[in-house]
C-alpha cells in the first residue's frame, strides 16, 4: 500500500516513537523510508550568530540521523537520511511533496508547551497543509 | 579588584540567563540580552549595575566593532559585483524610504527635535541580513540570483545605516577629513596586506590574525572617535571588503564569533537593555508604535515597488519585504549612540528600543502566520528564473 514513506524525525521521544512506527510500516509495506530532520533557524534571528545557529545545528542533526542508519540497515529498509534547514512544518511538507511519498508521518509533542502555544504544533500544521495522508504518533 | 570581581560575575550571570532565555525561546540572543538588561535596569537600578563603569564600556564597545565587522564580512563580495545596480537600487530604496519616513514622522508626529529626529531615522532604516538570510536558506533563493541580490541590497541598507551614523552627527572639520583619508587608505591597503599577513603567519596558537583584525579595528575605531564619528563605520566597511579574504576562512570567522558572541556583545545589548525605562515606555506608548508602524510601513512602500520592478511575484516580494523591516543589530548600535552623544534623551531611546525590538518579532510573526505554507509560493528552482511554481503532486 505505501511505496515510499516520509519521516519528520527531531530527536524527542515522539519523534522516535514516531521513527519506530514508520520503520515499522516501511518493513511491513517494502516501503522506502525518508528520514527528514530539520535544522531550525531562529524564530527571531539575528545577524552574525544565523550562520553560527544554522551550522551547529546541522552538524547536531547531522548526530541525529546518523543513530538511525543502523537501525533501518539492520531491517534491510531501503533509507534515505536527509537534514534541511528551515521551518520544520514546511520542510516536511516541501519534501513529502519533492519526492512523492504515499504517507507523512510525524510525532505529536516535540516542541515545549511554550512554542506550541505561541508557534503552534508541528504535527497539527503538517496534518493542515498536507496533501497526503499523515500519521500523528502518540 | 573585589568589587570588579563581583560586578563582572553579575553580568556574565545575566548574559547566561540571556543565553538560556534565547534557547528557550527561539530568539536571537541579542534580543533575550537586550529584554534581560532592560528588566536587569529596572530591578537592581543605574549604579548597582554599573553600566557607567569604563571597562563595561570598553567590552561593550569592542562587542559592537567586531560584530559590525563580522556582520559586514558576511557579503558574498562575487554576487555583489554581479548584481551590484539592482542591489544597490533595491539597498538604497530600503534604507532612503524608512529613513525619511520616520524622520519625518519623529520630527512632525512626535514633535521631536531635528537632531533627534535624524537618528530616529537612521535607527529605523536597518535591515537584518540574518532574517532575509535564514528564509533565503529556505527555500534555496541563496543560491539564486533573486535570492543573491536581494541579500547584498540588504548590506547597502546597513552601509547606509552606519554611513549615516558615522557622517551626519559629526561636526563637519578637518578632523572629519582625516579620518575619511585614513578609512580610503585602509580600504586600499588591507585588501592586499591582510592576504600576505595572514598566509605567511596564519595558523599559530598566538593567533596573530585575531590580533591583526582587531589592531585594524581598535585603531580605526580611535580615528573615528577622535573624529567625532562612530567606530562601527570603518568596522563595516572595513568588514565588507575583507569579505572575499578573511570572509572566507571558516575557521577564522568561528574563532572570532565566539569571542565576540561569547565574551564582548553580551555587554553591549545588555548595557543597551539596561538604559531602557520601562516606566517612560508604560506611561507613553505611542512613540514606539508609532515608530514600528513608520518603519513596517515606509519600508514596505520603498522596497516592494523596487522588487517587483526587478521581476519578483507578487507574494514572494510581500514577503521579502516584510522580512526586510527587520533590524536588530544596527537598530540598536544606532540608538545607543544617540543616547551616549545626547541626541536622544533616554524617553526617545526608550522608544527606539522598543520599536527596534518589536521590529525583529512583528514583521517575522505575521510573515509565519499569514503566508503559511510558503513551500506554496512561487519560488525559483536553484539557477532558473523567478516566478515558477514548485508545488508538488
Amino acid at each position: 500500500m505505501y511505496r515510499k514513506i516520509l519521516i519528520g524525525f527531531d530527536g524527542s521521544a515522539a519523534g522516535r516513537k514516531a521513527f519506530d512506527a514508520a520503520l515499522e510500516l516501511a518493513v511491513k509495506h517494502g516501503a522506502e523510508l525518508y528520514v527528514l530532520s530539520v535544522a531550525r533557524t531562529l524564530d527571531v534571528p539575528d545577524d552574525v550568530e544565523t550562520e553560527a545557529v544554522i551550522e551547529n545545528s546541522r552538524n547536531y542533526h547531522e548526530r541525529l540521523l546518523d543513530e538511525l542508519r543502523p537501525l533501518t540497515a539492520a531491517k534491510a529498509v531501503n533509507a534515505h537520511f536527509e537534514v534541511s534547514v528551515g521551518h520544520p512544518a514546511e520542510q516536511i511538507i516541501f519534501d513529502a511533496d519533492r519526492h512523492g511519498v504515499d504517507l507523512i508521518v510525524v510525532g505529536d509533542r516535540g516542541r515545549s508547551r511554550f512554542a506550541r502555544l505561541l508557534l503552534g504544533s508541528v504535527s497539527k500544521q503538517v496534518v493542515q497543509y498536507a496533501a497526503r495522508p499523515v500519521l500523528v504518533v502518540r | 579588584m573585589t568589587d570588579i570581581y563581583a560586578l563582572a560575575a553579575l553580568w556574565i550571570g545575566l548574559a547566561l540567563a540571556a543565553a538560556l532565555a534565547s534557547i528557550w525561546l527561539r530568539v536571537a540572543t541579542s534580543l533575550s540580552e537586550i529584554v534581560v538588561g532592560t528588566l536587569a535596569g529596572a530591578v537592581l537600578g543605574a549604579a548597582p549595575l554599573g553600566a557607567d563603569q569604563t571597562w563595561i564600556k570598553f567590552l561593550a564597545g569592542a562587542g559592537a566593532i567586531l560584530l559590525t565587522f563580522l556582520a559586514g564580512a558576511e557579503i558574498d563580495p562575487e554576487a555583489f559585483r554581479r548584481q551590484w545596480k539592482e542591489a544597490t537600487a533595491i539597498g538604497l530604496v530600503s534604507f532612503f524610504a524608512p529613513f525619511v519616513g520616520c524622520a519625518a514622522g519623529a520630527y512632525w508626529l512626535l514633535g521631536w527635535g531635528g537632531q533627534a529626529s535624524l537618528l530616529a531615522g537612521i535607527a529605523m532604516s536597518t535591515t537584518s541580513v540574518a532574517v532575509v538570510y535564514a528564509v533565503m536558506l529556505e527555500f534555496g533563493f541563496n543560491r539564486t540570483d533573486y535570492g543573491k541580490m536581494v541579500l547584498a541590497a540588504c548590506f547597502i541598507t546597513d552601509l547606509g545605516t552606519v554611513v549615516g551614523l558615522g557622517l551626519i552627527f559629526a561636526p563637519f572639520s578637518l578632523k572629519t577629513l582625516i579620518f575619511v583619508g585614513g578609512l580610503a587608505a585602509a580600504a586600499i591597503a588591507l585588501p592586499w596586506v591582510t592576504p600576505q599577513f595572514f598566509k605567511r603567519y596564519s595558523g599559530r596558537p598566538s593567533e596573530l590574525e585575531t590580533k591583526f583584525l582587531l589592531l585594524v579595528l581598535f585603531s580605526l575605531g580611535a580615528l573615528a572617535g577622535w573624529a567625532d564619528s562612530e567606530a562601527v563605520l570603518p568596522a563595516y566597511v572595513i568588514g565588507m571588503l575583507l569579505a572575499g579574504t578573511v570572509g572566507r576562512d571558516h575557521a577564522l570567522i568561528r574563532r572570532f564569533r565566539t569571542l565576540t558572541l561569547g565574551l564582548l556583545t553580551p555587554f553591549y545589548f545588555l548595557r543597551a537593555g539596561s538604559f531602557v525605562s520601562m516606566p517612560a515606555l508604560v506611561a507613553a506608548p505611542a512613540a514606539f508604535l508609532a515608530m514600528l508602524l513608520l518603519k513596517i510601513v515606509s519600508k514596505s512602500a520603498g522596497v516592494y515597488p523596487v522588487a517587483r520592478v526587478f521581476g519578483s511575484p507578487n507574494r514572494v516580494s510581500v514577503y521579502t519585504t516584510l522580512l526586510m523591516s527587520t533590524g536588530l543589530t544596527f537598530g540598536t548600535i544606532s540608538s545607543l549612540f544617540g543616547l551616549s552623544h545626547g541626541i536622544v534623551d533616554q524617553t526617545q531611546y526608550s522608544a527606539l528600543v522598543a520599536a527596534v525590538v518589536a521590529s525583529a518579532v512583528v514583521p517575522t510573526l505575521i510573515a509565519n502566520a499569514w503566508f503559511m505554507p510558503r513551500h506554496l509560493l512561487p519560488v525559483e528552482r536553484a539557477g532558473e528564473g523567478a516566478g515558477s511554481e514548485t508545488k508538488g503532486s
